[in-house]
């Protein structure tokens, strides 16, 4: 899975904002916003990753089982597709 | 990440205490380009000031345009790229911009660099809208020149000669 392009991290009193830009402004209206492992994730996927290597960076980085990194990534990946800002 | 909720730019400012996001249209050129910059709007707590940037409602739609001076009711605003004063209700405008990201370079509303860039844009207005309207008008007259001797362009767009 990969985050489409067409979108920028800000920071904004210091929480993570992703707003669209150029075309994808013109699908998506919003912003997006990221908590710490959010964060990390949506960085991630900015490149071709499968979930197995979500998981394992996410155990990686922080201190957490991994079947609670599988269901954070898993959910992070769900909310992204379900939305379109995945492919 | 949540599922995503559809809520008004209203509604986000009131829960997350900003709204951020891309600007459409050439209103305030130069500072903010279309579709390439992010805003950063935060709920408006007093009077705005002059030279403040106010987020208020145009009927369906939003508009982020600088305040030249604040009246009894209102306010006087205009865009950057705009060469027309519009009086809006103090009750329209609901947030003012407190940052912004032009290109991916950040600027708050209180840097000196801004202000400068604010109070130049304000300042040369009248200077601007001469060169504008002159541009206009000699545009209208070539125009006119090219009709008379007989070049002119079709509904397609396309030369022709009459």
């Amino acid at each position: 899975m990969k985050i489409k392009n067409g979108f920028v991290v800000r920071r904004v009193a210091d929480q993570c904002v992703v707003v669209p830009v150029g075309e994808m402004s013109k699908k998506f209206r919003g912003m997006i916003n990221l908590n710490a492992t959010g964060e990390f994730l949506w960085s991630f996927y900015t490149k071709e990753h499968t979930l197995e290597e979500g998981v394992a960076a996410l155990t990686a980085e922080y201190d957490v089982a991994e079947d609670v990194a599988r269901a954070d990534v898993e959910r992070f990946i769900k909310t992204l597709t379900e939305n379109g800002f995945a492919d | 990440m949540q599922a995503a909720e559809r809520l008004k730019i209203e509604e986000v400012i009131a829960q997350q205490g900003y709204y951020a996001g891309p600007t459409v249209g050439v209103s305030m050129l130069p500072m903010l380009k279309e579709r390439r910059d992010t805003i950063v709007v935060r709920a408006k707590t007093e009077k705005l000031k002059p030279l403040d940037v106010a987020l208020y409602r145009r009927g369906n739609a939003y508009v982020l345009h600088r305040v030249l001076y604040p009246t009894p009711t209102g306010y006087i605003i205009r865009g950057d790229n705009c060469y027309s004063n519009e009086n809006i209700p103090e009750e329209d405008v609901f947030g003012v911009l407190t940052e912004f990201y032009r290109k991916d370079k950040h600027y708050y509303c209180t840097d000196k660099k801004y202000l400068k860039y604010a109070k130049r844009r304000v300042k040369t207005y009248k200077f601007r809208r001469f060169f504008v309207r002159l541009w206009v008008c000699f545009k209208a007259v070539v125009k006119k020149i090219l009709r008379f001797f007989g070049w002119r362009r079709n509904n397609n767009g396309k030369e022709s000669n009459v």
